[in-house]
């Protein structure tokens, strides 16, 4: 029997004035997998995780969530439904240090009294162990980033969408960044959709891979499918790529 | 309420603060006006400290202090000129009063994240538009002083005819409002508060109602004000739209930003140090310069945004700090002596 997805994105459309930046994408994402969503800069990635985690309002189209209909609901139920999410540019709260910081998404689940059990399960998954007390202005790109997974690991998500969580990393932190996701996945089984521009990274990591260009989906499958279609080719290397290839 | 962090040693100067407040008044022959002025600065010291909840810790630039201080007092005034109901009573209404207005207009703008120069815009106003209603409305206000009857018994009227009692009162009120604020700071709340404050999106996907946690801050913080304008207008012995007095919102938004945002004893120690000395330079300078006062702390603010934009309180956690690695640095220097002896 054909299990119901995790997330069903149907038509959805995202405006800026006259530019459309999400064009009527339709696209499924199972319980378990990890998808891939890549495309050329400005094709709507963000846009789209904005309006999946209620940050926007979409135009038109609906979001069905865990068998519910989340459209137009506000970001904080969305999370407290099971998802959350991390930012293409880091956002952390400058001023608070990585404990209290993964505090706050602890408490979407947990109280008073078990609030620091968690957040200490966390900081160990994360190897935040050492930084623990430091404050988030102090940290480099690499350490905010494992900041920003924490936090909405925090929250015990069965979902998480992570924007271009890997930009700015070189290929050490790149590496054991890929290495927890996916023992994220393995182990609390955590539904991914990852952003990520490191082609060897995505290939590697997803199942399923969603391309987006111009707003619109242009392909998805399978990354030995996606490797080999042809429009996706065009979309990122241009038309005379795809002749070269063909000659 | 989470006491774990409450006894921690910085917490001993704030329990040796209190324990001089108490003293003074009965160590010293302090004249009537001294007394007055200790209690102003307990007055400014307790609504810096809430507004550090709103400002400090959400990150909202309210200046409608005056606001929910001034219905406050209203509340409490008429309810006893007209019913005799005793300002004990009549304050806690009066933070009652001041948190549904504050409802009434925050509802509204936190729904449409009205943010920065845009809340403060809408938050001073709110205190314009207080005082016009109020001189309008000839039956609780209008233009003349309503006195407050000194009944039979000053304890059930608040009439006292000395500060002592009025003093003792504030630092009571006080002592409280430290206490909602560190209970606020180490909750869900205070997690959600700070945390919004710096990053509003960010904090909604971690599963934080944004609205909500503000409203709440804002209601804490306006039911402070309303309470504290009950004994404002038991120590003037009358009320008048006057209360609704723009500057002083504007000083305490200062105060509370000087004192280091988010800090729990910040701004009551900028209150200190700065309502004294604005009290210092009327007495030196008589009416000459009035609103100086207003001049330098616009220039302490400015010092203040420049050199240290998270206020003197971040300044003496550094201070604090140094001394602690300093003094442990000079444990172990003993320790080793001791061994090469
Ligand atoms: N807040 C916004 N206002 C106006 N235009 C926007 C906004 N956010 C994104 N865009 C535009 O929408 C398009 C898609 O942007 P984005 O989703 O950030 O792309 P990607 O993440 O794939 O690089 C771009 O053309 C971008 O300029
Ligand atoms: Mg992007």
């Amino acid at each position: 029997m054909d299990v119901e997805p995790i997330l069903k994105v149907t038509n959805l459309t995202k405006n800026f004035g006259n530019l459309v930046a999400v064009n009527r994408a339709s696209f499924k994402v199972n319980r378990g997998e990890i998808v891939g969503l890549i495309g050329p800069n400005g094709a709507g990635k963000t846009t789209l995780f904005n309006a999946i985690s209620g940050l926007y309002r979409p135009e038109e189209g609906t979001i069905f969530f865990k068998g519910m209909n989340i459209t137009n609901w506000l970001p904080h139920r969305i999370c407290r439904l099971g998802m959350s999410r991390t930012f293409q540019v880091t956002r952390a709260f400058t001023h608070m240090t990585v404990e209290d910081t993964v505090r706050v998404g602890a408490y979407n689940r947990f109280n008073e009294n078990n609030v620091q059990d968690k957040v200490e399960q966390v900081i160990k998954v994360c190897d935040l162990v050492d930084i623990r007390k430091r404050v988030c202005e102090d940290l480099g790109l690499a350490s905010l980033r494992k900041v920003e997974l924490a936090r909405a690991l925090a929250t015990e998500p069965e979902m998480l969408l992570l924007d271009e969580a890997g930009a700015g990393l070189n290929a050490t932190e790149l590496a054991a960044f890929m290495d927890l996701i996916k023992k994220l996945n393995q182990e609390s089984q955590i539904t991914f959709c990852v952003v990520e521009h490191v082609m060897q990274m995505v290939m590697g990591l997803c199942q399923q891979i969603v391309v987006l260009d111009s707003g619109e989906i242009i392909a998805s499958g399978t990354p030995n499918q996606i490797s080999n279609n042809v429009r996706v080719i065009e979309a990122y290397l241009g038309k005379r790529a795809v002749h070269a290839r063909n000659q | 309420m989470k006491f774990k962090n409450l006894f921690n040693p910085r917490n001993i100067f704030i329990l040796i603060g209190i324990g001089i407040a108490l003293a003074i008044p009965l160590i010293f022959n302090t004249s009537q006006y001294v007394m007055l002025l200790m209690t102003t600065v307990l007055l400014y010291a307790i609504l810096a400290s809430a507004w550090n909840i709103i400002g400090g810790m959400a990150g909202q630039l309210d200046l409608a202090a005056a606001a929910y201080l001034g219905l406050g007092a209203f509340t409490t005034g008429t309810l006893l000129i007209r019913w005799n109901i005793t300002p004990w009573v009549g304050m806690f209404l009066g933070g009652l009063v001041a948190t549904a207005l504050a409802m009434l207009i925050g509802f509204p703008l936190f729904g449409f994240k009205v943010k920065e120069l845009w809340y403060a815009l809408s938050s001073s106003a709110l205190v314009v538009v207080m005082q016009s209603l109020f001189m309008m409305w000839n039956e609780v206000g209008g233009p003349t002083e309503k006195y407050l009857p000194t009944g039979t018994s000053p304890w059930y009227s608040l009439r006292f005819n000395n500060y002592l009692p009025y003093y003792y009162i504030m630092l009571v009120i006080l002592v409280v409002v430290l206490l909602v604020n560190h209970w606020i700071r180490y909750s869900k709340l205070g997690y959600s508060l700070l945390a919004l404050g710096e990053d509003e999106d960010a904090v909604e996907v971690l599963g934080v109602n944004s609205q909500s946690s503000k409203l709440k801050a804002l209601a804490i913080y306006a039911f402070i004000c309303g309470v504290v304008g009950g004994i404002f207008a038991s120590i003037y012995g009358y009320i008048h739209p006057a209360f609704f007095d723009t500057s002083m919102s504007m000083e305490i938004t200062i105060l509370g930003i000087v004192g280091g945002m988010g800090f729990i004893y910040g701004p009551a120690m900028a209150a200190i140090v700065m309502v004294s000395f604005r009290e210092f330079l009327r007495a030196s300078l008589g009416s000459q310069l009035a609103g100086l006062y207003l001049a330098v702390y616009a220039i302490i603010l400015i010092l203040v945004a420049l050199y240290q934009p998270r206020g003197i309180a971040a300044l003496v956690e550094l201070g604090m700090k140094k001394a602690k690695t300093y003094f442990v640095e000079l444990t172990r220097g003993r320790r080793a002596d001791i061994k090469s002896n």
